[in-house]
């Protein structure tokens, strides 16, 4: 039955680091980042190219245009300079004119200077030439035209000022728009993260629900995608649902096929004490030693019941309303002590609603518990407190080691400690159906030192049904 | 210790525990008819005659709460039946067919000795509370001395566990009587008595009392408390 807990690995974010919804949303947010950039670089380089070759093809167009009106006058004889005037000159930008040795232009920006240099050369080669180029501080095309046989050359400059500045505002755009994509991506990486994530948080409810001992809760298959995971799941709580039952239910028939023998045992050993007179003085030893072991039997096999019940999830609570420090006396009586019930607060009675069978059965388990390991109970205390009740079963005992305050619930345990063994009263269950009537009445139970340095004060609380 | 022998029948399959229950019930001066099975106790019934019966639940054949229901049929004879769960359904099932009390397995001689005593007390004693007394302007009359109740003029067939508990009720008529105190008044038990023999017992009494017993005029329930005869 023991078995070592293996957890399968379900990420790297087992190990720490970022959770599944926030790897998911940043995988959205680079990937949205990642498209974007790229389209944008490519809109932007395209629009570019495609800007500056069309700016460079009306330059180159308008150029030719003056060339041939410049051929036209020099043939009709007008010189460079008066042709000059009716010359198209671009909105920024100018013409330039070489006639022999002579410079002409029309534009206060543009010179012969403002032309590079390797365009001159190529022009003056006899090579008609496109040369894109910076200065002042702005892009320029120059178109150079040779007229050899006047001895002459047309430069056209533009200003690539304008298409610099759409380019410019085009790349804020796209900048903006990628960053809106990368927002907008991991956004729908959180909302696609979280509906894929949803139906597990359904399964982590269930398994919670399952955990605390609802064994009838099952997945249901919403999504065909999830049927698998939903599939194994369910199956993995029937399995578990069906070996807790079986479990249980072995418990439960082996105690009741007990019942039979143990009432006949108990009913004759009543017989026998009724006639103790009769018996020699060995035979009521006899007698007394089979009569304690039989009802301490008889104990083992009801506290065995009663535990393998709540392990079924047959147990069912009968709240009645009762006054606490009432039933705590009966409960005293009935463990056949002699304790005080101390009432705390000042009243004399503390109401509360709880199963009075039940109730009873813990006061007198843990009286039992602290005759056979606290040398007798000293006071049970009572009290109403916020929210609910409390009781307080306290002993002048050795204590309970602080480690052991938890185990100390635990199904047959017995404690470290040597005066805590070989009493050999209870069932070895006291405590633990303690634990589980008091959680069936949503209340809880712990234990901790008892006054001073001495013995051990054992806490239930209860809360308002 | 009784001073007349009242007689017990016993029914009970197992034959180690009849016996023993015989020989315990036997030295509290009781005399003792066993029968194994359902079938041989509803034949022994009318020869025996008991003053109380024992009846376990779980027989082969016929079970107990059949066998409960049989015997109702034609008596009133206290009956107590022993089951094997304190927490089941069995507990209500058998008050429902007409059981008076209930032990559970495994159960002290003792425990089921001060059961039938104060079964037998609840039979034999005749106390303060005979006055005749009258409810909803004579339509329904409890008399202790006679031993019986009439409504509507007609008399009404009454267990003497349910008798006894109208007569307490009636003897505090307009007053509430808690579970605890009915516990103690009609069966003996001190305090730690289960509430739900009150309850089944209350509801059989309004299945013959009340005109509509949906909605009881007479016996009611006290919310929180207990229950109350309405003058």
């Amino acid at each position: 039955m023991t078995t070592t807990a293996r957890s399968v690995p379900s990420g790297p974010a087992a190990s720490g680091g970022l959770g599944l919804r926030a790897r998911v949303t940043v995988a959205f947010a680079l990937g949205a980042l990642a498209l974007s950039a790229v389209l944008s670089v490519a809109t932007y380089t395209v629009v570019r190219t495609q800007l500056v070759s069309q700016q460079e093809r009306a330059a180159a167009s308008q150029t030719y245009l003056n060339a041939r009106v410049l051929r036209d006058g020099l043939r009709g004889g007008t010189g460079a300079g008066s042709v000059l005037t009716d010359l198209q000159t671009p909105d920024r930008g100018g013409v330039v004119l070489r006639q022999a040795d002579r410079w002409f232009g029309n534009s206060v920006i543009v010179g012969r200077d403002t032309l590079p240099a390797a365009l001159r050369d190529d022009v003056a080669a006899g090579v008609a030439a496109t040369q894109r180029f910076e200065a002042g501080g702005e892009s320029w095309v120059a178109v150079g035209v040779p007229m050899p046989r006047f001895q002459a050359e047309v430069f056209g400059v533009f200003s690539l000022g304008e298409v610099e500045r759409t380019l410019e505002i085009l790349g804020y755009s796209l900048a903006a728009v990628a960053l809106l994509t990368v927002v907008a991506g991991a956004g729908v990486g959180r909302w696609a993260s979280g509906r894929v994530l949803r139906p597990l948080g359904g399964v982590s409810e269930a398994a919670a629900a399952i955990a605390g001992g609802q064994l009838d809760i099952r997945l249901g298959a919403r999504d065909r995608d999830l049927a698998p995971l939903v599939a194994s799941f369910n199956h993995m709580v029937d399995a578990l649902a069906d070996r807790i039952n079986r479990d249980a239910r072995f418990a439960s028939d082996v105690s009741h096929e007990l019942r039979s023998p143990l009432t006949t045992l108990s009913t004759s050993i009543g017989v026998l004490e009724g006639r103790r007179g009769e018996l020699s003085a060995r035979g009521r030893e006899a007698l007394d030693l089979l009569a304690a072991d039989v009802r301490r039997f008889q104990r083992m096999v009801e506290d065995l019941l009663e535990i393998s019940r709540f392990d079924a999830g047959m147990a069912e609570l009968d709240l009645q309303e009762v006054d606490l420090a009432e039933l705590a006396r009966h409960a005293v009586r009935g463990a056949g002590e002699v304790v005080p019930v101390v009432v705390r607060g000042g009243r004399s009675t503390v109401p509360a609603e709880v199963d009075k069978r039940r109730m009873e059965r813990v006061i007198v388990n843990l009286i039992d518990n602290a005759r056979a390991y606290g040398g007798g109970a000293t006071t049970v205390e009572v009290a109403a407190v916020e929210g609910g009740v409390r009781l307080e079963v306290v002993d002048h005992g050795p204590g309970v080691p602080i480690e052991e305050r938890r185990q100390i619930f635990d199904r047959f345990f017995r404690g470290s400690a040597a005066g805590r063994r070989g009493a050999g009263q209870g069932s070895g269950l006291g405590l633990a159906l303690v634990v589980e009537h008091v959680r069936l009445h949503g209340g809880r139970v712990w234990v901790e030192d008892g006054n001073g340095a001495r013995g051990a004060r054992f806490v239930v609380e209860v809360p308002r049904a | 210790m009784q001073a007349v022998s009242a007689r017990i029948l016993a029914i009970e399959d197992d034959e180690r525990i009849r016996s023993a229950m015989r020989l315990a019930l036997e030295d509290e001066g009781y005399e003792v008819h066993e029968a194994a099975s359902g079938e041989q106790a509803l034949q022994l019934m009318p020869v025996a005659d008991p003053d109380v019966v024992l009846l376990d639940v779980m027989l082969p054949g016929i079970d107990g709460f059949e066998v409960c229901r049989s015997i109702r049929r034609s008596s009133d004879v206290p009956i107590v039946m022993v089951t094997a769960k304190a927490d089941t359904h069995d507990v209500v099932a058998g008050l429902e067919a007409g059981a008076d009390d209930y032990v559970t397995k495994p159960f002290v001689a003792k425990e089921l000795a001060a059961r039938i005593r104060a079964l037998l007390r609840r039979v034999r004693v005749t106390d303060p509370l005979s006055q005749t007394s009258t409810f909803g302007d004579g339509d329904l009359v409890v008399s202790p001395e006679a031993g019986e109740a009439l409504r509507a003029g007609a008399p009404v067939r009454l267990t003497k566990t349910e008798f006894r508990l109208l007569c307490e009720l009636a003897h505090n008529a307009g007053k509430v009587l808690s579970r605890e105190q009915l516990l103690d008044r009609v069966w003996g038990y001190d305090y730690f008595g289960d509430g739900r023999l009150v309850d089944v017992h209350v509801r059989r009494l309004r299945a013959k009392l009340e005109p509509n017993p949906a909605e009881p005029r007479y016996v009611v329930t006290v919310r929180g408390i207990g229950y109350k005869l309405q003058p």
